[in-house]
């Protein structure tokens, strides 16, 4: 090797070395987010701020694609909502969406209170056009917020007042406007106006829920092997619900939880909770497992099959409740239907008598 | 009158201690060689194009505004990973390099110096190999990385989109390394690498993807795309079809097919060089 390769070669180390570092000091700085947590997940958890006390992911095509749907699609009638959306949006829900990521957060009032607000996050193949002219048909109005384009609905509803611990306490909950943004080319974020600019600068500065080790953690150990989840801080939820204390002290003290299933010929599926120490764990497994045993004591030979595919599991401070359906039970459903010469679209009607 | 002195005969050095002296001196030759123009071009243009974008943007042109949308840093910086790296660079300088391993040595007539040596011919091409590898690297990475430093903090964070600038260079090398696999054996195995090669990326991988089907599964492209963190953009026709038949495999599935893909390519290429007889023209 000439002495003009290797100086050529250590310049390009240089540059790669300091561009590198560059990137890990602004990644280090905007929150400390830890790795190995960060590169678990869809990459639009960056769109979700850090606070949200709820995350949940759909891998809508691989469901979409899945035998199960299949053969509900055998059997089920024409789906007309989703041909009139189609229609309407240019938006096909079989093919277009790959996947969705859906957030509860909390966005920071004026009067220094925060409010509940949810966000979705779709990726797929959108025809920008046509959902731009039907929001502006329907009365919405496009903006611009930090480069990117809202398309907010003007049909704002009043502000409702309700009475959630029935003492008399109003509280009076916010009505936001409903907002659609083009977060990047095949992106789309719908939630509140404050929820979408919310994602937009936790997309921005960084400080999205990939900073946020704990839910981070949550992610990384369900991501794999799952295509729909939802992981969250139950604390933070029973808090936002607003619920009167004699129900709140009653629930268990559970911290976080998560929900996880895959969908393919069956389906198959677990929910965990962690709870805040071993007792606390300990109480909830005998709740559930007495709940299961009654379960069993119906004479539903149906039902007793499904609390059988249950499995209570966990050590510690985790509870584990994990369900399997095979293939082979969900076949029984259309045959079933068919063998009692109904349809489906009856089924409603058939429920509702009863 | 002395008496003759009988040396012993220095053992042959092993394939990997052969590839390694192959490529000391392949690289130098490898990297300054006139290739090396038409690479500073390729790599060249995205730099420069990300510098004037960079400069526009800090004058107030409004460069980034499309359909009357105004486009993120970081969004620019995933369609420039495509458009000018994945979709041409990786493949292009793959062909280019790729093929040349023994051409060049063939058309030269200087392939007969390397073979006489006391080395296994497959290490002249690995040698050769790991050549083209450190002066792709070399040159592709840096100037992907000073593209995002140029276009990212344009409305963006270069923080929040570190680990996709990570993602883009583990992906590109990736790239160059399978695609090299690829042409050399090419090179090592048809009379014209380099037309073989071009109907390759630009016929073979582009109708491949743009069908529905398992036809897709025998391209590199199917299996690197997969991995692209950015949006994959309809830029053209060919894309849009693409983007309407794409089916992504997974992480896992596409790194294990990436893996066999160069395994056996250049293990297919050392087996050539080393049964093919090379027959020089006057």
């Amino acid at each position: 090797m000439t002495k003009k390769t290797r100086y050529f070669m250590g310049g390009s180390a240089a540059v790669l070395v300091a561009g590198l570092g560059t990137g890990l000091v602004a990644f280090y700085g905007a929150g400390f987010p830890s790795l190995s947590a960060s590169r678990s997940g869809p990459s639009e958890l960056s769109y979700v701020p850090a606070e949200s006390a709820v995350v949940a992911f759909a891998n809508v095509r691989e469901v979409m694609d899945s035998q199960l749907r299949q053969r509900l699609k055998l059997v089920l009638p024409q789906e007309q909502g989703q041909q009139e959306f189609k229609e309407h949006t240019g938006i096909d829900i079989e093919r277009d969406i790959d996947y969705i990521v859906a957030a509860a957060t909390r966005i920071p009032a004026a009067n220094g209170s925060a409010e509940p607000s949810g966000l979705v996050i779709a990726r797929g193949q959108f025809n920008t056009k046509m959902l731009e002219d039907l929001a502006v048909q329907h009365g919405g109005v496009i903006e611009e917020y930090k480069g990117k384009k809202l398309i907010k609905s003007t049909g704002v509803p009043r502000d409702a007042e309700l009475d959630a611990s029935g003492a008399g306490t109003v509280v009076r909950r916010r009505h936001e406007p409903i907002a659609l943004a083009f977060l990047e080319f095949g992106l789309v974020g719908i939630g509140s106006e404050a929820a979408i600019k919310s994602a937009i600068d936790a997309q921005l500065t960084a400080h999205s829920i990939t900073s946020n080790n704990e839910m981070m953690e949550l992610i990384a150990d369900i991501d794999m092997g799952n295509n729909a989840w939802a992981v969250g801080r139950f604390d933070a939820i029973a808090s936002q619900a607003k619920l009167p204390p004699e129900i709140a002290s009653k629930l268990p003290a559970i911290k976080t939880f998560a929900a996880m299933t895959h969908i393919d010929g069956g389906i198959t599926g677990t929910l965990r909770a962690e709870t805040r120490d071993n007792q606390s764990a300990d109480n909830l497994r005998q709740v559930v497992q007495g709940l299961m045993a009654l379960g069993r004591m119906t004479n539903d030979p149906k039902a007793t099959a499904l609390m059988n595919s249950l499995q209570l599991s966990g050590s510690g401070k985790t509870v584990a409740l994990s369900f399997a359906v095979p293939s082979e039970v969900l076949d029984m459903i259309p045959q079933q239907i068919k063998k009692d010469g109904g349809h489906l679209h009856e089924l409603p009607k058939q429920l509702h008598e009863r | 009158m002395a008496e003759p002195t009988n040396r012993p005969i220095p053992k042959a050095p092993g394939f990997l201690a052969s590839s390694l002296r192959v490529f000391d001196l392949s690289v130098s030759e490898m990297l300054w060689s006139r290739r090396t123009i038409f690479m500073a071009l390729v790599v060249g243009a995205p730099v420069l194009i990300s510098l004037v974008l960079r400069l526009l943007d800090a004058l107030g042109a409004p460069v980034f505004r499309v359909n009357g949308m105004m486009m993120a840093g970081p969004a620019i910086f995933g369609l420039m990973i495509w458009v000018f790296y994945l979709r041409f660079t990786v493949p292009v300088l793959g062909v280019f390099y790729g093929t040349s391993l023994i051409a060049d040595e063939v058309e030269d007539k200087t392939i007969t110096y390397l073979f006489t040596r006391p080395i296994p011919k497959g290490a002249v091409l690995v040698g050769k190999y790991l050549a083209y590898l450190a002066c792709t690297f070399f040159v592709v990475l840096p100037s992907v990385v000073i593209v995002y430093l140029c276009i990212v903090p344009m409305r963006g964070s270069l923080g929040a989109s570190f680990l996709d600038l990570l993602k883009d260079l583990t992906l590109l090398a990736i790239g160059l390394a399978v695609y090299g696999a690829v042409f050399a054996f090419i090179g090592a195995r048809f009379k014209r690498p380099l037309l073989v090669g071009l109907i390759f990326i630009f016929g073979w991988e582009q109708a491949a993807l743009a069908f529905p089907g398992y036809l897709k599964k025998f391209t590199v492209a199917y299996y690197l795309q997969a991995m692209v963190p950015h949006a994959m953009p309809n830029d053209n026709v060919i894309s849009l079809i693409q983007g309407i038949f794409r089916e992504s495999p997974g992480l896992v599935e596409s790194l294990i097919w990436l893996a066999v893909i160069l395994a056996v390519f250049l293990w297919g290429a050392a087996v050539s060089v080393e049964r093919k007889e090379y027959v020089l023209e006057q």
